[in-house]
């Protein structure tokens, strides 16, 4: 239970201020007599119990400074949530049946150019339009993206593999007919470790 | 929709600057809060009391926030952690709370990368101890230690408010 990180407190009466805030964590339960009953312990608590107080409303003062900025900023927000969601359009897919209509929506084949992308290991999707008829079978629709590389990764040969993988995902999914894949690497974020590999 | 652009305007501040303490970085909070809500926008229906509608934004920030530390994960580089940005003053900041929230807000930002992800998981994101573990890819004893010095310094810094 004592973690390793600090010795007791004597102020404590032996219990750790980690300890203390587990407890604090926990709802106070089990009630544990040696906390409750020392005045040490007491004024810890006291005192952790207002740290806490303070912290939801310490980050709501934060944001409530830019009234202006951030209503501008969920307006462009919400905008873009609309594109993401409002637009999407059918695009269809073929049945055997002639009397079934099948359809994904746009917002879906969107999504899996991002989880092409984001899963390749060091490109962060961000922008993903489809341009062209996509309610019309056979209709060559261009894809227009944009990602953010890691640090150190040659762009180049970056980008291809990131084309290559989105046109085999929505080969197997859709029977969209992709022409032309623009890539514009807007961004570079350092690299890690964990997630690159 | 219109409920929607409600919620955004009611916590997407909130959200912003959450996301931008754990990833250190304004532009990347921003992407962030966006992903969020569009997930959120798509999971609207999980939601079963509205009145959690907070805490269940901030968890889903939480773990946006979390994917992106992955993302670039390494360590704590001086590089990838922006200073903290100036406190901007206002004029009127003479009232005692809010000082205290001014100095408390300086010395969150005085932490260790690694303690305010911990502290702001665990306060802010409503998070579990074994959960903020799993998500920094840290020991739970880790995370216990990082937290009780959060806990520590922040009470240390306080405590001319007291």
């Amino acid at each position: 239970m004592n973690p390793d990180h600090s010795a007791p407190d004597p102020e404590l009466d032996g219990h750790t201020l980690a300890e203390l805030g587990e407890y604090l964590d926990r709802g106070r339960t089990p009630y544990d007599p040696s906390i409750e009953n020392s005045p040490g312990c007491r004024l810890a608590l006291a005192n952790l119990t207002r740290l806490a107080g303070l912290s939801g409303g310490l980050l709501t003062r934060q944001a409530e400074r830019e009234p202006d900025r951030d209503a501008l900023w969920i307006a462009g927000l919400l905008e873009i949530i609309r594109a993401e969601i409002a637009s999407g359009r059918d695009v269809p897919v073929a049945h055997p049946d002639p009397a079934l209509r099948l359809t994904l929506t746009e917002a879906a084949v969107r999504g899996l150019v991002r989880q092409a992308g984001d899963t390749l290991g060091g490109v962060v999707m961000g922008r993903c339009v489809l341009d062209g008829d996509v309610g019309e079978p056979g209709a060559v629709i261009r894809l227009d993206l944009s990602c953010a590389v890691a640090y150190g990764l040659p762009i180049a040969p970056t980008v291809d593999w990131l084309r290559e993988r989105v046109r085999a995902e929505l080969a197997r999914h859709t029977e969209l007919v992709i022409g032309a894949i623009d890539v514009a690497v807007d961004d570079v974020y350092p690299r890690g470790g964990a997630a690159d590999v | 929709m219109q409920a929607f652009a409600l919620i955004a305007r009611r916590h997407g501040p909130l959200m912003r600057v959450y996301a931008s303490r754990l990833l250190g970085s304004d532009g990347e909070a921003d992407d962030v809060v966006q992903e969020s809500f569009l997930v959120g926008w798509r999971r609207l229906g999980d939601l079963d009391r509205p009145e959690h509608v907070r805490a269940w934004l901030m968890r889903i920030v939480s773990s946006k926030a979390i994917d992106r530390m992955r993302l670039h994960r390494s360590h704590d580089d001086i590089d990838d952690w922006d200073p903290p940005a100036p406190d901007a003053s206002s004029p009127d900041r003479i009232v005692e709370a809010r000082l205290q929230f001014d100095a408390m807000w300086l010395a969150l930002n005085r932490l260790p990368a690694e303690q305010q992800r911990c502290w702001l998981l665990r306060e802010i994101g409503g998070y579990r101890y074994q959960e903020i573990a799993e998500g920094l890819g840290l020991p739970v004893s880790t995370v216990r230690g990082l937290l009780a010095r959060a806990r520590q310094s922040l009470l240390r810094e306080m405590e001319a408010w007291r």
